[in-house]
Formats: C-alpha cells, sequence, structure tokens
C-alpha cells in the first residue's frame, strides 16, 4: 500500500518538476497529513521529523530492522568463512609456505569489515542514496574505473579486471552493480508511473547500457548480471508482462534446446576443439566428457558434487579440494560444499538464500517509499542472480563463467559490496515504521 | 508491483530447486562412478616414489668385493610445480615467484646444460611431474648443486632487489639409482655374469643364477596430506639384496686367467682353453676360467670383431632365422641372406652371435669327448666290481680286433706296436686303451654305463651356475650301447661330458670316493652382513671305496711322475693327473681337444684343476699334445699351491717367494663357442660331419655320442638329424652295420690310428693316444 502512495506522490512531483528538490517540500506536509489518518498497519517514513516533540515521537516511532535477514546474512558469512577455510587450506599452504589460513584470514578480515561497513549503512538514511552528490559519483566514478581497467588491460596486452586503490585491489565491476542499483532505483523512483511509458522508460536501459557494455566485453557473466538486475527492477517497477515473460521463456528455451542441437552438431561435422574462446566454453558445456580439456574444471567440480552423496564425505574431507578443482574456494566452492556436506549441505545454503531473499522482498514490498523499495529489488535481483548462475555453473546447466556464490566465496570486492548491499537493505527496513 | 516481486521471488525459488534438484540427479546417477574417478585421481595426484633397492654385493672367499651396486641419482624436474609455484597467473595475475626461469638457470648454470634445453624439457610437458633430465649424477654432484641451491637462496633473501627476492629454484629433486660396479673388469666374468642396467635380472653366472636372492623389494615413499595440509611423507624401506659369498678365490683365479691367457697370447693358441679349479674336499670351485673373456663393465663390447666379421656371424645365424620364420619356403643359402635381409639387420644377429660367443661359460655349457682322463673311472669302477686288480695284467699288442661274425674292427692303442704286458697301473700310467677296452670288456655295458653315472657323467653336476649342459642324451645307455661304443667309452671317447662334470668325478676319487656337487657360492649373506644360508657341501653320492681311490691316486701320482703326465709335474710337490687326447668329431679335420685333469699334494689333495685346450692352432695331428694342457696345469699349480699355503718340499713359508699374481685386463673378449642354448659350435659341427658318413675313427656307426644339447638351434641343425639317420641306416649296434662298411671302417681307422701314432711317436713319452 504504501508503495502505491510513494507512486502516487512521485507522479505528482515529476509532473510538476522533474527533480528531487521539489519532492522534499512536499512530503514532509503529505505526511502530516496522512498520519492523523491512521492507516493501519501502514508503513511511513519518519525523516525530518520535527524536532519540536522528539520524546515523543521517539517513543511512538517504534523503527523495524530486519534481524531476520541480518541473521541469515551472518551466518551464511561465517558458513562461507568455514567452507573457505577448508576448501583453501591446502592451496593456501602450497602457495604460501605453510600459511593453511591465508585466504580464511583474508576473508574474515573482509567479511568482519564488510558486516560494520553494512551496520553502519544500515543506520543511515537509505535517502543518502538518492541525493546528487552521492549518486552520481558512486555510479559514474565506477563506469570510469570500469573505463580505467579496459585501458590498463589494454597497456598491458590483456585482460584486467582488478584494480588498485591506495594499496588495495578491488573489481570495478562489484562497484558498478551497486552503483547501477542506486541510480535505477533512483530514476525508477522519480519516473513513479510514468516508467510505462516508454518515453519515460528508455533513459533508465540506457544508463544500465553503458555498465552492461563496459563489463560484459571482459566479463560476460558480470554484464549479464548487470542486464539482469536492471530487467528485474523494470519488471516489478512496470506494468509490462509480455516483454519479460517472453524474454525469459527465450532464455529457459535456449538452455533447453541449444544442448542436442551442439551435440548433434559436433557429431556431424567432427568437431574436436575450436580457436574460439567462447565457442569452446559453450562446447565443453554442452559436452564436457568429449571436450574434457576445456570442461576440466566443470568436470571436476561435477565429480566433486557427485562423490558427496546425501551426506557427503564430512566437513573437511573433501578430496577434489586437493589440487584437484581450480578456483576451490571462489567460484567452485558450492561443489566443495557438495562433496563435504552433500545434498543436505547444498539445500541448507539454497534454503539460506531464500530466505534472504524472502526477507528482501518482504523489505521491498513494506518499503516507505518506492525508492526504497526498488533499492530492494535491485540487491535481491543481484543476489539471485548470483546464486542462481553460481549454482548453474557448478552444476553445468549452463556454460562455465566465472560466478561468485555471494557470501561464501572468498573475494574481496564482491563481499564488501555485497554486504554493503545488505547494509542498504537493512538500511531501508530500519525506515519502515511499526505502528 | 508486490505481485510481480512475488512472481519474482518465486522463480527464482523455483530456479533454485529446479538446481538443487540437479545435484540430486548427479549424486544419485553418478555418485559411486565419480567417487572411483576422485580417488582414483587423488592416488595418481599424490608424489608417491620409489625407492630402489641395492642389489646384492659379490664377493670372493676372501671378501674381495667382485661386484656392487654404486648409488647414483637422477635429476628429475617437476614442471608442473615449478609453473604452479610461480603462483596463480589466470586471472591476468603477476607472478608472485619467478621459478621456472630461475630453476632453470641454476641448472643449465651448475651441470653445464644448454639453457635452452632445460627450458624445452620444462615447457614441454608443463603438465608432468616427472621429467628425468640427466642420469647417473654422482653423490658429490648431488650434493653440490644442492648446496648450490642454498647459497642461491640466501643471495635471493638477503638481495634488495624485488625482482631477486622473487627468485625461487623449486621443482628439482633427485631420484637414486644404483649402477652395478664391477672392480676388476673381466677377472671370474663367466662365473660372475652381468647384471641388467635396472639391476633386477642377471645375464650369466651368479647374477643371473642367484638373481632371486641378489634383488631385494623396491620400498616408496607415500605422499599424503595431514590435517594440517601439510604434505607428510610415509617410508617404506627398500630392502636391499642380498650378497653372496663365492667359494671363487680370485688370488687363483687370477692365476688360472693369467695363464690361459698367456696361451692364448703364446705361440700356438687355440680354438679355445679353459679351467676349473675345485677343492676336492667339499666341491668348492675356487677358480673357472677360459679365454673367453669379457669386461663385465662393459658386456656387450664386441671390439675384437670386425665389422666384417659380424657380418659373417650374421650370414649363418639368417640362415636359421630365415628357416624358422618361414618354415614352409625352402630354407637359403648363405649368398641368398642379403636378398632377404638388411645388412644392419644381419649385423645385428652376427653380434648377438657374438656375444653369445663371449658370454658363453665353457666350463659348464660346452661338452666335448674328454679322451684319456676317463680312464680312471673306467679302472675305478671294474676294480670297485673285483674284476681286477691291482696285479691283473693285460697284453697290449697294439690293437684289438672287434667282431660280430660279420664285421671286423680294428682299434688301436696310443703305441700301434703295443706296450706289452702291462698292470692296471701301468695302463693308467702309459695311457693304454688295449688295457682299457679289456677292462671295459670285463665290467659289460651294465657295470660300464652304472660306474659313468655313478661318476656323475650324463647327468646335471647341479652346479649353481646357469646354462649347464645337458648330457643326458651325450651318454649310451644299456640298450644302444654296442660293443665298439663300450671299447671307445673306455678311453673316453664317442661320450661327451662337461669339465665341471670330469673335475667334481676327479675331486670324488681323490678325496676317497666322496661325490660333492660342485658349487659356486659359499653364503649369501643379508644386506646387515649376516649370514643367512650357508651352503655347506651336498654329498650327492659316494662312489668307489676308499681303497681303490689310493689306488688310483697313486697310479695317477705315477702317471705324472713317469707316465705320458710328465709334463703337469711341479717341481717340490707330488702331483697326481691323467692326460686326455682326444680327436674331435668329425675324425677326418684331425683336430683335437687335449686336456689334463690333475690333484696335489697327492698325500692330501687341497685342489683339483682340469684344463682343456681346445683344438691348438696347428695343422692336424701336430695338435694332440696334451702336454699343452699339462703344461698349462703345470704353470698353474706352481703358483696355486704356495698360495694355498702349500709350499715345496723343503721349503716354508719365509723362504717360498710368491710370483706376483697380475690382474688381468678387462675386455679380452675371444668368443668361440655359444651361450646356454645357443649352437654349440664345436659339437655341432662334429655332428654334421658325421651325418655325412665320414667317420674315421674305428666304431664308425657307433660314434654317435656326439648327441648336442638339445635345443641346439643355430649351428647345429643337424644334430638331431645325424642321430636319427645314425638310428634308422645302421641300428644302433655295430654288430648290425652293413657287411660292406667293415673294411670301409677298418682301413679308415687304420688311417686314423696311423697318423694318431705318428703324433705319438714325437713326444712319446708325454703323449697318449686315443685311436
Amino acid at each position: 500500500m504504501g508503495v502505491r502512495k510513494a507512486e502516487q506522490q512521485n507522479r505528482a512531483a515529476v509532473a510538476a518538476l522533474p527533480g528531487g528538490q521539489q519532492q522534499k517540500k512536499h512530503k514532509p506536509e503529505q505526511r502530516r497529513k496522512v498520519q492523523p489518518l491512521k492507516h493501519g498497519q501502514q508503513v511511513q517514513r519518519v525523516r525530518n521529523t520535527p524536532p519540536a516533540q522528539p520524546v515523543e515521537k521517539k517513543k511512538k516511532a517504534k523503527r523495524f530492522y530486519d534481524f531476520n535477514l541480518l541473521a541469515a546474512v551472518l551466518f551464511i558469512t561465517a558458513f562461507g568463512l568455514l567452507m573457505i577455510y577448508s576448501s583453501s587450506q591446502y592451496t593456501a599452504a602450497l602457495r604460501y609456505k605453510g600459511d593453511s589460513t591465508y585466504y580464511f584470514r583474508r576473508q574474515l578480515a573482509i567479511a568482519g569489515a564488510g558486516l560494520v561497513v553494512a551496520i553502519t549503512a544500515s543506520k543511515f538514511d537509505y535517502h543518502l542514496l538518492e541525493k546528487k552528490w552521492i549518486k552520481y559519483p558512486v555510479f559514474w566514478g565506477s563506469i570510469a574505473l570500469l573505463i580505467g581497467v579496459i585501458i590498463m588491460g589494454v597497456a598491458s596486452h590483456g585482460q584486467a579486471r582488478w584494480i588498485r586503490i591506495a594499496g588495495v585491489q578491488f573489481q570495478p565491476t562489484e562497484m558498478a552493480k551497486v552503483g547501477l542499483i542506486i541510480m535505477l532505483a533512483s530514476m525508477i523512483a522519480q519516473r513513479g508511473y510514468y516508467i510505462n511509458k516508454w518515453k519515460f522508460a528508455w533513459p533508465c536501459i540506457a544508463v544500465a547500457f553503458l555498465p552492461f557494455i563496459l563489463v560484459g566485453q571482459a566479463n560476460l557473466s558480470s554484464g549479464l548480471i548487470i542486464a539482469g538486475i536492471t530487467a528485474v527492477m523494470l519488471f516489478v517497477s512496470c506494468r509490462m508482462w509480455w516483454f519479460f515473460v517472453a524474454g525469459a521463456s527465450c532464455a529457459a528455451a535456449a538452455l533447453l534446446f541449444t544442448k542436442p542441437l551442439i551435440e548433434k552438431w559436433v557429431l556431424a561435422n567432427n568437431i574436436t576443439t575450436s580457436t574460439s574462446y567462447q565457442l569452446r566454453r559453450v562446447l565443453a558445456w554442452a559436452m564436457p566428457e568429449r571436450f574434457s580439456t576445456d570442461a576440466y574444471q566443470t568436470l571436476q567440480g561435477i565429480y566433486a558434487i557427485g562423490s558427496g552423496g546425501i551426506t557427503g564425505q564430512g566437513l573437511g574431507e573433501s578430496i577434489q579440494k586437493f589440487g584437484k578443482l581450480p578456483e576451490a574456494q571462489n567460484d567452485m566452492i558450492f561443489s566443495i560444499i557438495c562433496e563435504e556436506l552433500g545434498l543436505i549441505g547444498a539445500l541448507l545454503v539454497i534454503f539460506l538464500f531464500i530466505i534472504i531473499i524472502w526477507r528482501l522482498a518482504l523489505i521491498a514490498i513494506n518499503a516507505p517509499d518506492l525508492f526504497g523499495s526498488m533499492l530492494c529489488v535491485g540487491v535481491l535481483a543481484h543476489i539471485s542472480l548470483q546464486v542462481i548462475l553460481n549454482i548453474a555453473v557448478v552444476t553445468n546447466v549452463i556454460p562455465n563463467t566465472g560466478v561468485t556464490l555471494p557470501f561464501v566465496s572468498y573475494g574481496g570486492s564482491a563481499v564488501i559490496f555485497t554486504l554493503g548491499e545488505i547494509g542498504i537493505a537493512l538500511s531501508v527496513s530500519n525506515q519502515i515504521r511499526l505502528e | 508491483m508486490q505481485k510481480k516481486l512475488v512472481i519474482t521471488v518465486s522463480a527464482v525459488a523455483l530456479a533454485l530447486f529446479g538446481l538443487a534438484g540437479r545435484i540430486y540427479l548427479i549424486q544419485r546417477d553418478n555418485s559411486e562412478n565419480y567417487n572411483k574417478i576422485v580417488l582414483s585421481q587423488r592416488q595418481s595426484e599424490y608424489v608417491s616414489q620409489t625407492i630402489p633397492y641395492k642389489r646384492g654385493d659379490i664377493f670372493d672367499r676372501n671378501g674381495n668385493r667382485l661386484a656392487y651396486s654404486e648409488k647414483v641419482y637422477n635429476l628429475i624436474i617437476d614442471p608442473k610445480q615449478m609453473i604452479a609455484a610461480e603462483g596463480d597467473t589466470s586471472s591476468g595475475q603477476a607472478a608472485v615467484y619467478d621459478v621456472v626461469n630461475t630453476t632453470v638457470d641454476a641448472i643449465s648454470e651448475y651441470f653445464g646444460a644448454d639453457r635452452g634445453e632445460v627450458l624445452a624439457a620444462v615447457e614441454g610437458r608443463p603438465d608432468s611431474s616427472y621429467v628425468r633430465y640427466l642420469r647417473e649424477i654422482s653423490y658429490d654432484q648431488r650434493q653440490g648443486f644442492l648446496a648450490y641451491c642454498d647459497q642461491k637462496k640466501q643471495e635471493y633473501e638477503s638481495s634488495d632487489d624485488p625482482n631477486q627476492q622473487k627468485k625461487r629454484i623449486r621443482g628439482v629433486w633427485f631420484e637414486d639409482e644404483y649402477r652395478r660396479k664391477y672392480p676388476y673388469g673381466a677377472l671370474a666374468c663367466n662365473v660372475i655374469g652381468f647384471a641388467s642396467g635396472d639391476g633386477a635380472s642377471g645375464n650369466g653366472g651368479v647374477e643371473q643364477y642367484y638373481n632371486d636372492s641378489l634383488i631385494g623389494t623396491n620400498g616408496r615413499e607415500y605422499g599424503y596430506l595431514d590435517d594440517e595440509a601439510n604434505l607428510e611423507r610415509v617410508i617404506k624401506p627398500a630392502e636391499d639384496g642380498s650378497s653372496l659369498v663365492l667359494t671363487i678365490d680370485s688370488n687363483l683365479q687370477n692365476i688360472v686367467e693369467k695363464y690361459l691367457k698367456e696361451w692364448k697370447d703364446g705361440d700356438i693358441g687355440s680354438l679355445s682353453a679353459a679351467c676349473v679349479m675345485l677343492n676336492p674336499k667339499n666341491g668348492e670351485v675356487l677358480a673357472m676360467a677360459s679365454t673367453n673373456s669379457f669386461d663385465l663393465n662393459n658386456p656387450r663390447d664386441t671390439g675384437d670383431y670386425t665389422e666384417e666379421e659380424l657380418y659373417a656371424l650374421g650370414l649363418k645365424e639368417a640362415v636359421g632365422v630365415y628357416r624358422r620364420e618361414n618354415p614352409d619356403s625352402p630354407s637359403i643359402t648363405e649368398e641368398q641372406v642379403p636378398e632377404h635381409f638388411e645388412r644392419a639387420e644381419i649385423i645385428s644377429y652376427g653380434t648377438q652371435v657374438a656375444w653369445n660367443r663371449l658370454w658363453r661359460n665353457i666350463c659348464v655349457s660346452d661338452t666335448f669327448e674328454p679322451g684319456s682322463t676317463q680312464k680312471i673311472f673306467t679302472v675305478g669302477g671294474a676294480m670297485e666290481e673285483g674284476l681286477i686288480s691291482a696285479h691283473t695284467t693285460f697284453n697290449c699288442e697294439g690293437n684289438i680286433k672287434l667282431s660280430d661274425g660279420v664285421h671286423t674292427w680294428q682299434i688301436n692303442c696310443v703305441n700301434r706296436n703295443g706296450h706289452g704286458l702291462l698292470d692296471i697301473t701301468g695302463g693308467i700310467t702309459q695311457s693304454c686303451n688295449v688295457v682299457m677296452m679289456n677292462i671295459a670288456f670285463l665290467e659289460g655295458n651294465e657295470t660300464f654305463l652304472k660306474y659313468q653315472h655313478i661318476f656323475g657323467f650324463g647327468d646335471y653336476t647341479g652346479i649353481d651356475l646357469p646354462a649347464e649342459a645337458n648330457t643326458t642324451d651325450l651318454v649310451f645307455n644299456a640298450e644302444n650301447m654296442g660293443k665298439t661304443s663300450l671299447a671307445t667309452n673306455s678311453f673316453g671317447q664317442n661320450y661327451n661330458c662337461t669339465m665341471i662334470q670330469m673335475a667334481a668325478a676327479y675331486a670324488s676319487v681323490v678325496n676317497g670316493g666322496y661325490y660333492y656337487e660342485p658349487h659356486v657360492v659359499k653364503q649369501i649373506l643379508n644386506s646387515e652382513g649376516a649370514v643367512t644360508e650357508d651352503k655347506t657341501p651336498v654329498l650327492v653320492r659316494e662312489t668307489i671305496s676308499q681303497s681303490t681311490c689310493n689306488f688310483l691316486k697313486e697310479a695317477l701320482f705315477e702317471t705324472v711322475e713317469t707316465g705320458t703326465g710328465k709334463a703337469a709335474g711341479v717341481e717340490g710337490y707330488h702331483v697326481g693327473g691323467k692326460t686326455g687326447t682326444a680327436q674331435k668329431l668329425p675324425r677326418a679335420a684331425k683336430n683335437y681337444l687335449v686336456s689334463f685333469c690333475g690333484f696335489a699334494p697327492v698325500e692330501d689333495p687341497q685342489v683339483v684343476c682340469y684344463v682343456i685346450v681346445d683344438q691348438p692352432s696347428l695343422p692336424g695331428e701336430a695338435q694332440a699334445h696334451s702336454s699343452f694342457a699339462s703344461q698349462i696345469f703345470s704353470k698353474i699349480m706352481a703358483e696355486t699351491l704356495p698360495t694355498l699355503n702349500l709350499y715345496p718340499d723343503g721349503m716354508d713359508a719365509s723362504e717360498y717367494r710368491a710370483p706376483s699374481a697380475v690382474l688381468p685386463d678387462g675386455g679380452e673378449g675371444d668368443a668361440q663357442t655359444v651361450m646356454g642354448s645357443q649352437a654349440a659350435g664345436t659339437d655341432g659341427t662334429e655332428a654334421e660331419t658325421n651325418a655325412d658318413g665320414t667317420p674315421v675313427s674305428t666304431e664308425a656307426q657307433t660314434d654317435s655320442a656326439g648327441n648336442p644339447i638339445e635345443n641346439a638351434t643355430t649351428a647345429a641343425p643337424a644334430t638331431d638329424e645325424f642321430i636319427q639317420g645314425d638310428d634308422t641306416s645302421g641300428g644302433e649296434l655295430p654288430d648290425e652295420l652293413p657287411a660292406g662298411m667293415v673294411s670301409q671302417e677298418s682301413s679308415l681307422a687304420d688311417e686314423a690310428a696311423a697318423e694318431s701314432l705318428a703324433a705319438a711317436q714325437t713326444e712319446a713319452s708325454e703323449t697318449e693316444e686315443t685311436q
């Protein structure tokens, strides 16, 4: 209900004059008007509470905070740390002079920092993100960094995904995802109902197109995630159905029907390999046993999953982590989870992600305004896509592409930014007023 | 919007459940299979390294090390580890360490290897963990390299240059291996044999016969990861092989080889010559040598053969190869060989023949007609049966005529004019064939053959050396032995024996009638040097009584003192022995094998020494001087006895000045005969020619003794055919010979005897003759 209300407000604001300044002036008045009406369980913004009645207001303004989400994220992060230690101890010992806790310690520090960031962020009002001096620098800054990475990559004759700022390496891709979520949420919120009109909707797509191209040219999977986030956010915010349903159907159909076609083609032409890197990945996906060199990682991951069985080999008992499975603590960590904890462990992880997604959806539904709502939808879309793609890669449902499992996989930037996104969602939840 | 959000969440949940289903399917369908794959991958992943065992040493009876295995090292490169140690560069990160280049530099710098080659070895097999780059590096080199690596490591660590700090030497290690060494080169080469490169098997000699004792069990080094992911190593140590202590005395072996070499390199020389020396009291072989000598460290060196010689050998071999490979097509001649074989192929066959000749142990693998050394067994048997006594006399008229009423054979004595009246001692000392034949006739087939077997002829001696010749078919049995055969057998013709048989039989006579199994290994020691097996003398049987033995010993002593064996005498010692001059087949070729089998001192025999000289390099009957062998025997004994602390009469150790034994040079490969189951050159030739029906000897049809080694292959194709042909054409009994052949045989026999006699006359006192 609150979302509807916000939409109406925004529609009025946009009609009057594009820009945030106008809205802010109107909203407090509206809120005061609304408040006496006493909507039942209606959630409200508490921003700009008049200082005149601080005591009364604070008592009254019992604000929500989604501890369920926080707990689920904490749990899965801790679980991820455990699995990182288990899966990386061998590789770490091998690479870092017997320091088997190398990856674990780094991840522990980063996850700790990420949680501090998340909880701190959750205590700030998420509307700060709507401010020009925050959203533009974050979004355009990430675009600039992406360009910078490409230039660096060109300079070093290779694909670079990392950039070093003040001695800290991080992937601008992750930042771009957050920047895009904020930017899109803000734009959709501004447009409100007008998002249904193509005239108003296309700038959103245009804005998403920029990072999609910049990221996708080097890292197709991240590009797909950016496109997916955009699609989900637009799907949720607009009224159109057919376009998204058709798109999803096409993707599903492609997954289902291309595999047999490729198999036929390979056998008919007796293909043994290809010069194209992307084609080799597709071939390895379609027929991993035939293209076992290219499908090495995939096959080893599947062996790990298969050898786990229902209950797994036991925590710490993975065999594949001993140098056989590349990126065991990273992209392929889910297969180690399957190997050590079996189907039960895999279901536990999937269940935790469903809880997180469910909580994010609840926050989105109950968010005080459309902006908060869309922020949560963006985070939800991001996490969902990462989880689905990662597990799909590990189980060879889709061709191998480097997607990390949120909160679990090793990787500094991703952990910081994903936890940051959770912080934003928590911040939205914290603006929900309970009555 | 709410609706769409719910749909989104539902879709996500659905997708996740779908993926969970996929996981379930993977596990349900492939759990077992993938488990196996994972486990087998793990097995191969861990570096599991074989620790080689050390092949046992071989010592002579005095503790001299004749063979040992020296540890060497192979440099192994592990490119996989090297590349992995550079750090993960897959996502475009710079290498954490500079490993490959640094390590390649270190190897090329220290071992002087070509840098490009080393690098190619690393980059050529980036997924391999095992590239054997250098072989047989010594311990010093290995230690040097390790020290060099440590020094480099310190340099890198203390360097200020970040590029230097990144350098690491990784992925290089040393694998143990053993290399077989024979410090005395060719010494006792036939007895020792040589081990294969990996030390797992032996060729010839005790290396082959005792291979199971000499080899050990490989150890293994397993790697696994403990809970802390540290690589742990479990070492199952190798069990080293047992060592052998031979009965061979390398001093005596030296002496024997020295004089055989002297003979070989001397003015006359011969096809071959060989000597076996036994301790008569227990059958221990003290020395065993032949002119077939090769360097054990380099056994495949055919340096003594020119390429043309090898080619010529190869031609002969190729004929046989062709026949085996194309059993249905007609045989080819040597001239046709080049049409069917490449030159390199022919030379390769020739090389194999040459090797087999080089490696053949004449003393146990070759058979021959012994000649008159047999005579003491003829006497011994008859005396044991009470058929004769020391005082029995026979009248030698120069020959014996045998007749079955249809045919007549005349078998001559050494002295065609006859020795006159001879007692038994005289028969031995004068080596009188007529006396022996008469004794044999008294014995009859059964008794004669009984004693032939009691003395071990026709049986394996059981010596612990490989490829002992099978003489079962080279002696007669009661059924096929005719009277002429009995007659000629009595003085050592028309049956074959090996040197070790003869020496062992003599040993039993001189030790008082105890036939010990001859053996060359005294003890087996475990790797710590403790005795695990004592090869105690094996008494096979008692041959003849003490009193008969004493009589024979006395007669043998007389033979050297006054009879045909004078040349074998050693000044200052009482030596006994018997000469032998055997005419080889084909008789017409007038080739002889001369021999001497003796012992000393007569009062308490310490050593039996049997010397043969096969076909001295002289024309015809000039070969027939047993003194060639007797003189070698004499020289050997003159040095051997002092070495055994037996000094000439009236001297003691302080007075005696021992001639210094000279270690023989390695690599004197002079091969006449072929080893093991390969062609028996001499026998084969004999038999083949004999098959042509041109025997010269008196007992033409029954000189079938030369039945060669059963599995003779290459050069003796006619052997079996000969025997069969003989059987079918003439039957086994000479009496059944067609009448027309008798005179022919007789005349041939006369000729042969005349020629023998001529030879005998030149060295009348020293030479004894058969036919």
